[in-house]
């Protein structure tokens, strides 16, 4: 067993490196195998699993990388994480990968798939779309074919088609892998100090990197070590960060957060791996419908996916409730069309509900964090001294 | 040995700034009193282990341990601090540090080393309104500290050397990189040291003067931070507020140097009762 340490390096280290030379690896160990990678925020990785495929996901560059060819692709007033993401094609950091997904969640997200297909990058390139109708009979059976179309595509290449049983296996792991992080989650909510939120990030991070069965041994050695005192507990705020779900802040800024005296007891950094809440069904003659299932009806919210009758922001408050957050710090990419749309709206509903907050932009590569400490300081400040 | 230690309330604030710790241990009730001070000139050591040894010599000298401090709190660059148990922001506990030199205090100038803030207070101390200099350094004691060491003064002469000037030479207020050239210029025409120092003087309290401006600044004003000890400093302010016909009544402490530190210990022993009390409620 390795100690806290040597994983949290490790993680750190499979996190952020943009060849993924750790899933090349995993491939080349089987033929069949094949790395299909997907942008932020959900994709339904059980399928691209059951199929002898590793789901990796592209959560840009950083401030790793220095985008030059990338800032041709994109006007100046879109977000950083596509500039980044084409240039890591053009620099041949994803060859190896056989296929791409582009989920939904933004005009920026589906122009990127049209330029990895013009490009050529990967087998294939899909637009993985999502029902805006959450009638199972329509948006369900749409939900379903668009799963469908993912095993074709994998079967094309490997001549791997999933069947009941591997879904169903596949499901069951990726249960354990968000019972695990949410396990982690709880304890974090009761003893924040036993494991930063720039460390819970990493492996995080370094999950949706390498195989899920391999994710799942760290994240249960470090539930191992964080049941027991890990660091020493600091008079802190406890906060919920919202609005980081796609292009991904820098750890400078999340560290900026917690050095400024801000516990981060949930966010929405890594939401893909944390998407569907509670389990999926997991011994069912029709997985396919059990995956449906779980996004028409347990889904995470999100300012990127549509909310009919469930409001998003009604939802942070009830978060922020059950993780007992002093407040809320509303942190979003520049240029995110959808976390600022919805910022206003969700800001009134921590207003009727008392809950104080404040906001604040990034880019992924942003290097400067004075405000922003500046900023979570006073707020943390104003709720320790005044509230 | 401090007496009927289990009776008191002790708490320290440290203050890690760019190029000065301050540490204060704190007798904290009604009417706190400070019971010892340390300053340490960082120069290039390691500032985490600068300050625990601060802490820990501190500790020792009043033969005190670790957990005889009710709340050991930390600010500016307070990441720096090992053993701390909590945080406060600098202009929090500059607002209370300065409320505690004079409770009549409404506007804070912070003139730290890397930026001079002005803060607006209320009587209690919270912070209402906040001003400071932008990116540029030329408005910091870091700037003076760099000019001086230029000129051959140490930082402690500065201020004594200013008074001496007749006829002070105002260098650029906008560009620290602009300013030194100025400072080269001048001393290549043969302008006197005092009266270069005045011009530096002058120029950065013309900043200042501009940020009271901008937050409607209310007098008496405090002036705190590493600055607020250098007695050209304050003439210059005193000056250029005269001639801009601004009447402020402009006060400092001999302490001002302490005044984040101060302000971090006083807001730690709030906070150790406000624990104490919510857990009292928890049971």
């Amino acid at each position: 067993m390795q100690s806290i340490d040597e994983l949290l390096t490790y993680c750190e280290k499979v996190a952020f490196d943009l060849n993924f030379a750790h899933a090349k690896n995993w491939k080349s160990q089987n033929e069949k195998r094949v790395i299909v990678g997907y942008l932020p925020i959900y994709v339904p990785r059980e399928v691209i699993h059951a199929s002898s495929g590793l789901p990796v996901g592209i959560m840009g560059v950083g401030d790793r990388k220095q985008i030059i060819k990338g800032d041709a692709y994109y006007q100046s007033y879109i977000c950083h994480l596509p500039r980044g993401v084409i240039e890591m094609a053009l620099d041949k950091n994803l060859d190896g990968f056989d296929g791409f997904l582009f989920p939904a969640i933004c005009d920026c997200i589906r122009n990127l798939s049209g330029m990895y297909k013009l490009a050529h990058k990967g087998k294939f390139q899909r637009y993985f779309d999502y029902p805006q109708n959450f009638d199972p009979k329509i948006g369900g059976v749409f939900y379903i074919q668009e799963m469908e179309k993912v095993m074709d595509d994998i079967f094309n290449i490997n001549g791997v088609r999933a069947d009941v049983n591997s879904l169903n296996n596949s499901i069951r792991l990726y249960n354990i892998n968000r019972r695990l992080i949410e396990a982690i989650y709880d304890i974090r909510q009761e003893f924040p100090w036993r494991l930063s939120a720039v460390e819970t990030y990493h492996i995080l991070r370094a999950g949706i990197a390498m195989p899920v069965e391999e994710h799942n041994e760290i994240l249960k050695q470090v539930l191992d070590y964080i049941q027991t005192d890990r660091g020493e507990p600091m008079d802190n705020i406890r906060v919920v960060v919202s609005g980081s779900f796609c292009e991904q802040p820098p750890i400078g800024l999340i560290k900026s957060i917690e050095m400024a005296g801000c516990y981060i007891v949930d966010d929405d950094f890594m939401l893909g791996s944390r998407w569907i809440l509670g389990d999926v069904e997991e011994n069912t003659d029709d997985p396919l419908q059990a995956l449906t299932n779980a996004y028409l009806y347990q889904s995470q919210f999100s300012s990127a996916y549509y909310d009919v009758g469930n409001p998003k922001g009604k939802r942070l408050v009830a978060q922020a409730n059950k993780r007992g957050a002093d407040g809320i710090i509303f942190s979003a990419a520049s240029f995110c069309d959808p976390a600022l749309l919805d910022r206003p709206e969700m800001q009134k509903e921590c207003d009727e509900a008392g809950i104080p907050h404040i906001n604040f932009q990034y880019h992924e590569n942003t290097g400067q964090f004075k405000v922003i400490k500046e900023q979570a300081g006073t707020f943390s400040d104003s709720i320790k001294l005044w509230a | 040995m401090l007496q009927n230690m289990e009776e008191k309330t002790y708490t320290m604030g440290i203050d890690v700034g760019s190029n000065f710790i301050k540490l204060v241990l704190v007798d904290y009730d009604s009417q706190s009193k400070i019971i010892d001070k340390h300053t340490e000139k960082i120069r290039k050591r390691n500032p985490t282990q600068v300050a625990d040894e601060m802490i820990q010599n501190m500790l020792n000298k009043h033969k005190l341990k670790y957990e005889n401090i009710a709340y050991l709190a930390s600010t500016g660059e307070g990441d720096l601090v090992k053993r701390k148990r909590g945080h406060f922001y600098g202009m929090t506990t500059h607002a209370k540090g300065a409320n505690f030199f004079f409770p009549d205090g409404r506007t804070i100038v912070d003139m730290g080393a890397l930026y001079v803030r002005a803060i607006k207070v209320s009587p209690d101390a919270r912070v209402e309104d906040y001003k400071m200099t932008g990116q540029c350094a030329s408005g910091s004691g870091q700037f003076v500290e760099n000019i001086s060491r230029y000129l051959g003064l140490s930082i402690e002469e500065v201020g004594d050397v200013s008074l001496q000037s007749d006829t002070p030479e105002v260098s650029s207020g906008i560009c620290a990189v602009l300013a030194e050239t100025d400072v080269i210029n001048m001393v290549s025409r043969g302008i006197s040291t005092p009266n270069i120092i005045k011009g530096i003087h002058i120029s950065i309290a013309n900043r200042i003067i501009k940020l009271l401006s901008s937050l409607k600044a209310e007098s008496p004003i405090i002036l705190t931070g590493g600055m607020a000890l250098n007695k050209g400093m304050m003439q210059a302010i005193e000056e250029q507020l005269a001639e801009s016909g601004k009447k402020f009544d402009i006060k400092t402490h001999p302490d001002a140097i302490y005044a984040g530190a101060i302000g971090a210990a006083l807001w730690g022993g709030y906070r150790h009762f406000k624990l104490k009390e919510k857990q009292s409620m928890a049971v």
